[in-house]
């Protein structure tokens, strides 16, 4: 008898009590986020996606140096150089594998041409373990951010050089 | 023995020394040091750029400044003798603030291009700037640039030659690319300009840098300034591994590393590996390009076998069961003898002992040789000529020689080593060098005398230098007793006239014969390729007999290829030396009972068809025997022809059986140098497409016919270790050889002597196929004198045609500023312009006339 | 007829003088024919030596004389002479260093254009002292009438028997050879001037070895200046004793000094060493003051590569000690004078602007620095000097001093250095104002 009334006592009760917490929600700003419908902005230094930049006239600023391969932690970069008309050199082959990649950024912090920078985007998930390897085409994409910190930075090479006239 | 007494003596009377103190720590070094090799020997770190252990000192760059206690200013260690007492400091506070400067001093007009600069990664003043320099840079203004003549626009490179690209602004003028393309290799082709801060490196004008050392220079740079096309924009530096290797082309067996990268099993350069015995740290191009054949994509990837008449491409198993198969029915229906064997030298000793015994063992038959390109070769063991190449050899005595004599030897196409070698002694010990050839050479132009006989007369010059040393009375008389009236002619002045050469030069290098304290005679190709290289064996034999050169030297004919040893020495011959043979013989449980067939001899019981079957290793034996024609015909009447090789060659055309070889980079092997130095060469990558080592070929054919070579590598290597440790050098004999000389009278039609040999820049048949070595020189050229040009009405790169009574070329014409004569000089190396078309096996001199292409 | 360069000389004062010898006859327009010249005494002291004393003796009595070298580092000649090995096999080599391209300078130049037997006759006496058979003289391709005269002298020299084979007799045999350099001032500097004459790039070497032990042709080699051998006639003639009478105990003998700048009478005088150098600028007879009666502001005294003088130290004798003791040199013994509208910096913007294009590019510290430092001085006179370019070029001048192959880096740095410690207000005025004080009194800019 005397837990029937205890039971009775937990559905008149304690019942209403818990739902009383699930009715006060019903009012409130939800926390989560209706994704994929709605997306959450990124703090501005969040590390995501790769990119790769390019100067104003076009060419890429990445000179595949190498200093973000070495870089790496997790060895997720490779890169093979060529030469282009001008004898300048740059990547023939760029690939970042985003399976080993830890987004630690440290590629973008190596890099002295200023040319890769981890951007916003997190959305990598694909039905193909190859799709995670990226290329330079997938990376050389016209990207978002508006302020780019680099763009005023001109071309080293024009920055630092005189001519011997200069001099003479 | 005689050699180890020499060096004893020559530690006993050792230089006076002086014993200083650096950092703290007394040392005592040979007099005349410096301080900087006196700290570099204890492991103190001093840093340099301009400074190169094989140079002259110049004290340029500033960088190796010490404190040494007593100086007023901070001296620079490169250029400092070290004095008894001396108190040196080399990282005091004084010399850090120095060093610091002289950084930023240099990095103030040094572009930074860091990212793009090839350099990068090895580069001397990223090392020194990260050790001693500073951080920042207090200089604002704009950095120099020089622009004028620059192909590339971004970087202002500029190509100065077919492998190198200059870039003016990253130059830090260490002068150490100027200083030894003079001082070490003679070469003027690079030189400095201007003055003051916008001095600037390039070639000379209207010239490039192609010498046939001109890799080194790119090597020695500190900075980017010089780099190479065929590292450029590949790899990164630290991404690379290094394999140990040696040289396979040329037979001092210099040692190289080359750079490889694993997951993509590539060789991207090669580079010297300084070992002081054998290079100094300078390599040939030919050694330095010459890999790039490796990475060819037109290498041959499987095997082939000729089908209804057509080459068509078959499994390895296939191939392999059907060369068992077709050599086992020949010898069953023919016998073992009509069996030949022709084997490279380039290889590695165990496919050479391989070889042997599968040729020997397997076979039975007594027709090995490694020596294609020689001509009538002596047909028994124990001849002048036999000894004379069995001699030993130090390339390292060349250093202390007071007299260097090379005869009858382009020293800078066949041994460009042991010609830097010689190039050294003369220019940091004054060493006196003489040439004697039948054309003029490059190596002329340090020889106090040089010596040009007429084609064909070898034998006579040596004698007259005999003579004259007996006339004027240079050598003892009991020990000239009896040779003059065994050479031809009486006196030397009657010699001097026959062979078309100055008397007086001849007694000069008689005298220096006799008086010299040590001398080097070095024998070269133009005797050995020689018909007649018996006569011309037996006079130096005399020559060295009667100036008693071994006691106070060395007198040897240079091995020519990368192993010419190894195989002489493994017994690869027709008439290995008497140990040698001894030894093989327990080994292989017996002797074939054949007659044993030199490279002539086979190819002519080819023709007879007494020989139906051939193996040939690696080798290209249309392109080098110096018969074109005659090679042909024997080859072609071959029943069965399996040719190994990494290349489609004319050879392998006509061969029945193709398997592709793998390069020496693809498998680790030992070779054995000219001087008998037995060294490794390690595998830098896995052999490419479906090529196999000669090694692997040759035990799978003996398992398929059933009679395996070893039990074990073990038993291989044992083996190989116990042939090699025979004596295989040949005593002079005790009395003077007869030499008598025939002179033939020149054909009326075709008068002016040719001369066959290697390009500077090429070695052999393959490296006509790296791309690189291409770019220097591609295609076969007639090399001639501006006077016989002249005479001839012809200008450098007209077409000609050469003829001779065997055949025609039709070549471009070179024209060299070196030679003096009437001689003409073709490469060949080159499988488009059959070179060896115009040669005669029997002619002593082949001789041709050459007449203008009409355009 | 020759023409000569218009230069004041102070020939008559020397004339009367019974001991100043170098000037006493270049007013004569005949000087420069053997047979006026030996009519003056000349070729009696190569006759001298070479009849009657022993090579040792030459350099004995040259090094008892006290002459030093005249070129700019004063070193004794005799011993000098004295290095060369005495046992080495190979040949050996005297050189007149006739590149005279120290700016201010125009001694040697006199003596070659007017009196070249005396250089000449200077030169027999040194290259028989070493034992050598070959000398060269080495002039600046510049000087083309020098060279013409130095050749028709040597000419006559030969025709005349005074030098060649078995000169007077005595089985000595002579040669002379004339060269002519490219106009480089670094091929002044003797090692350049042995590359140079080798026929490399003048560049210098590093020493040791010495030229006297390895020089021309890694053989014994003497390089002496043009001045330094024209009075070693004069020291055999008259005797070690007399030339020590003359100039102070340690710097003996009389010196041609080519007074240039603001100063009334520019001109090459010969006085004896130790003279006032405030005599020899204000003087009548020489330097006769500043032009429109201006003050003085700096001294130069031994040619561009010496460290100024402030007028308060220009009561100075003219002699290696006493110039030392100022902090100064007597170098090649070209004064110049600047007035007080002449700005310091830009006098040193000019000196480096000459020493950066005359640097020859072989060690780091001068071939970066001197192109820094006129980048950074043009820049100060310019009035676009920043704050701390001073510090700047005084730490790039300690760098550069004294850690360079041959002098030159040290020429450059020396004078920089001096005028900042003794003008740095006038720097410090370009920076704070970014401009020139005196901008507008440069007509030569």
């Amino acid at each position: 008898m005397k837990e029937i009334f205890k039971a009775l006592g937990n559905v008149v009760i304690k019942m209403p009590q818990g739902f009383y917490v699930t009715f006060k929600h019903l009012f409130k700003k939800p926390v989560t986020l209706d994704y994929p419908r709605k997306k959450k902005p990124m703090a501005p230094r969040y590390r995501g996606k790769h990119y790769l930049e390019r100067y104003d006239d076009g060419t890429e600023r990445c000179v595949c140096c190498g200093l973000c391969a070495a870089a790496c932690p997790a060895d997720a970069i490779y890169m093979e150089p060529e030469e282009t008309e001008k004898g300048e050199r740059k990547a023939r082959v760029y690939e970042i594998n985003l399976l080993r990649c830890i987004f630690c950024g440290f590629c973008e912090e190596a890099c002295p041409e200023e040319a890769i920078f981890l951007g916003q985007e997190y959305e990598f998930s694909a039905d193909d373990r190859n799709k995670f390897i990226w290329t330079k085409e997938d990376m050389l994409v016209p990207h978002p951010r508006k302020d780019n910190p680099f763009k005023k930075i001109l071309r080293r090479v024009r920055k630092v050089y005189g001519t011997p006239e200069a001099t003479r | 023995m005689a050699t180890e007494t020499k060096k004893d003596t020559r530690t006993a009377q050792q230089a006076p020394t002086v014993t200083l103190t650096i950092d703290g720590q007394e040392v005592t070094v040979p007099k005349g040091t410096t301080v900087l090799e006196a700290a570099l020997g204890m492991g103190i770190h001093v840093p340099t750029f301009c400074w190169h252990p094989k140079l002259k000192s110049v004290g340029a760059c500033r960088m190796c400044y010490v404190e040494i206690e007593k100086m007023p200013k901070l001296a620079v260690s490169c250029a400092t003798e070290a004095m008894d007492g001396m108190v040196v400091h080399t990282d005091s506070d004084l010399v850090k603030r120095g060093r610091k400067a002289v950084i930023e001093f240099i990095l103030a007009n040094h572009p930074l291009d860091c990212p793009t600069c090839d350099k990068g990664g090895e580069c001397d003043l990223q090392d020194l700037t990260f050790k001693h320099g500073f951080d920042d840079s207090r200089y604002d203004f704009l950095k120099m640039r020089f622009t004028e003549g620059a192909v590339h626009t971004t970087f202002d490179d500029v190509r100065i030659g077919p492998e190198i690209i200059l870039n003016r602004n990253r130059c830090i003028l260490c002068y150490k690319c100027v200083r030894a393309n003079k001082e070490a290799f003679g070469e003027y082709d690079l030189g400095a300009f201007e003055r003051g801060n916008i001095t600037e490196i390039n070639a000379a004008p209207g010239r490039e840098v192609s010498n046939p050392f001109s890799g080194n220079l790119v090597e020695i740079c500190p900075v980017g300034a010089l780099t190479n096309t065929d590292w450029r924009y590949k790899i990164r530096v630290w991404l690379t591994k290094q394999a140990r290797s040696i040289c396979p082309f040329t037979s001092s067996g210099t040692n190289t590393l080359l750079w490889k990268e694993d997951h993509q099993q590539k060789i991207f350069r090669c580079t010297s590996r300084r070992n002081d015995d054998i290079d100094d740290g300078w390599i040939a191009d030919v050694t330095r390009y010459g890999w790039s054949y490796v990475m060819a994509e037109d290498r041959l990837q499987t095997p082939l076998v000729k089908k209804e008449g057509k080459q068509v491409p078959v499994s390895w198993e296939e191939a392999i069961d059907l060369v068992a198969r077709r050599l086992t029915e020949i010898d069953d229906t023919k016998g073992n003898v009509c069996i030949g064997g022709l084997i490279n030298p380039q290889l590695d000793n165990e496919s050479l002992h391989a070889f042997n015994k599968f040729m020997r063992v397997t076979i039975g038959a007594n027709n090995v040789d490694h020596r294609l390109d020689y001509p009538m070769l002596p047909a028994q063991g124990d001849t002048a000529y036999s000894i004379l190449s069995s001699q030993p050899f130090s390339i390292a005595d060349i250093d202390t020689s007071d007299v260097i004599v090379s005869f009858g030897s382009d020293m800078l196409k066949e041994h460009p080593n042991e010609y830097l070698r010689m190039r050294k002694a003369y220019m940091f010990r004054q060493a006196k060098v003489f040439t004697i050839n039948p054309y003029a050479v490059k190596n002329a132009d340090i020889a106090s005398v040089d010596v040009v006989y007429a084609p064909g007369t070898d034998e006579i010059v040596v004698n007259a230098i005999c003579l004259a040393a007996i006339e004027e009375k240079l050598v003892d008389a009991g020990r000239a007793a009896g040779l003059k009236d065994k050479i031809v002619p009486n006196s030397a002045a009657e010699a001097a006239e026959t062979a078309g050469v100055e008397l007086d030069d001849i007694k000069i290098i008689a005298r220096s014969l006799a008086d010299g304290k040590q001398v080097t005679f070095l024998v070269g190709e133009l005797v050995a390729r020689c018909a007649e290289r018996e006569p011309i064996a037996a006079a130096i034999a005399n020559l060295n007999r009667l100036f008693g050169l071994t006691d106070k030297g060395q007198v040897a004919r240079l091995a020519r290829y990368a192993n010419s040893k190894g195989a002489e020495k493994l017994g690869l011959t027709p008439f290995p030396a008497p140990e040698v043979k001894a030894k093989l013989e327990r080994i292989f449980g017996g002797w074939p009972e054949n007659e044993a067939l030199t490279t002539d001899k086979m190819l002519v019981q080819m023709n007879k068809e007494a020989i139906n079957a051939g193996l040939v290793v690696g080798a290209n034996p249309l392109l080098l025997y110096p018969d074109r024609e005659f090679a042909r015909e024997c080859l072609e009447r071959l029943d069965f022809l399996v040719v190994c090789d990494s290349f489609e060659t004319e050879t392998t055309a006509i061969a029945d059986v193709v398997l592709p070889l793998a390069s020496w980079a693809e498998y680790a092997g030992d070779y054995v140098n000219l001087e008998g130095r037995t060294q490794h060469a390690e595998a830098a990558i896995k052999p490419r497409f479906h090529s196999r080592p000669a090694l692997e070929i040759i035990e799978q054919l003996a398992r398929a016919m059933d009679k395996p070579l070893f039990e074990s590598a073990d038993e291989r290597r044992r083996e190989v270790a116990e042939v090699l440790a025979a004596q295989a050098v040949l005593p002079w004999p005790n009395d003077y050889f007869e030499v008598s000389f025939d002179n033939a009278a020149a054909d009326s039609e075709y008068t002016i002597p040719v001369f066959v040999g290697d390009d500077p820049h090429h070695a052999g048949h393959l490296t006509e196929k790296s791309p690189s070595l291409s770019n220097f020189v591609s295609e076969a050229y007639v090399e001639m004198s501006i006077e016989l040009a002249a005479k001839l009405d012809v200008k450098a790169g007209d077409s000609v045609r050469v003829e001779s009574e065997a055949g025609k070329v039709i070549v471009p014409v070179k024209v060299s500023d070196y030679l003096d004569t009437d001689a003409v000089f073709l490469p060949r190396n080159f499988s488009s312009a059959q070179v060896n078309s115009l040669l005669m096996r029997k002619k002593r001199v082949n001789r041709v006339k050459i007449t203008r292409v009409a355009d | 007829m020759s023409f000569y360069s218009p230069v004041i000389t102070n020939a008559a004062e020397v004339a009367q003088s019974d001991d100043l010898h170098l000037f006493r006859y270049v007013e004569d327009p005949e000087q420069h024919n053997v047979d006026t010249y030996e009519k003056h005494g000349g070729y009696v002291a190569w006759k001298k030596v070479l009849t009657s004393m022993q090579p040792d003796e030459v350099i004995a009595e040259v090094k008892n004389s006290g002459l030093r070298g005249r070129g700019g580092a004063g070193f004794p000649t005799g011993m000098k002479w004295g290095f060369v090995p005495k046992d080495s096999p190979k040949a050996r080599y005297l050189i007149c260093n006739a590149d005279e391209s120290e700016p201010g300078t125009c001694k040697d130049r006199v003596i070659m254009e007017r009196d070249p037997h005396a250089m000449i006759e200077g030169m027999a006496i040194g290259a028989y002292a070493i034992g050598s058979h070959l000398m060269f003289c080495y002039i600046r391709g510049e000087f083309g009438h020098c060279i013409d005269q130095v050749e028709a002298a040597m000419k006559q020299a030969y025709a005349k028997g005074h030098l060649g084979k078995n000169i007077y007799g005595s089985g000595y045999d002579l040669d002379m050879v004339v060269h002519t350099g490219g106009g480089a001032y670094i091929c002044g500097e003797e090692t350049a001037l042995l590359n140079s004459l080798e026929g490399e790039k003048g560049l210098s070497r590093i020493r040791p070895p010495f030229p006297a032990v390895a020089g021309l042709y890694a053989s014994p080699t003497i390089v002496n200046n043009v001045e330094t051998l024209a009075a070693v006639p004069h020291i055999i003639n008259r005797g070690a004793d007399w030339y020590k009478t003359m100039g102070t105990e340690k710097s003996a003998g009389s010196k041609i000094f080519s007074l240039t700048g603001h100063v009334n009478r520019p001109g090459n005088y010969e006085v004896p060493l130790g003279f006032n150098l405030k005599t020899l600028i204000y003087d009548e007879k020489y330097g006769a003051g500043i032009p429109n009666g201006k003050k003085l502001k700096a001294v130069i005294p031994g040619g561009a590569s010496t460290p100024y003088l402030k007028p308060d130290m220009i009561d100075v004798g003219l002699d290696y000690e006493s110039l030392a003791s100022v902090g100064s040199m007597l170098g090649s013994g070209a004064i110049i004078v600047l007035d007080e509208d002449t700005c310091i910096v830009w006098s040193i913007m000019k000196l480096i602007h000459f020493f950066r294009h005359e640097s020859c590019g072989k060690c780091t510290p001068c071939r970066e620095g001197t192109g820094w430092l006129e980048q950074l001085i043009t820049r100060i006179e310019h009035g676009e000097g920043r704050p701390g370019d001073i510090e700047k070029i005084d730490d790039l001048c300690g760098n550069i001093l004294g850690r360079t192959i041959c002098p030159l880096g040290d020429a450059a740095v020396m004078p920089i250095q001096s005028t900042i410690k003794h003008w740095r207000d006038e720097w410090q005025y370009h920076i704070d104002h970014k401009k020139c004080p005196c901008a507008n009194t440069h007509e030569f800019k």
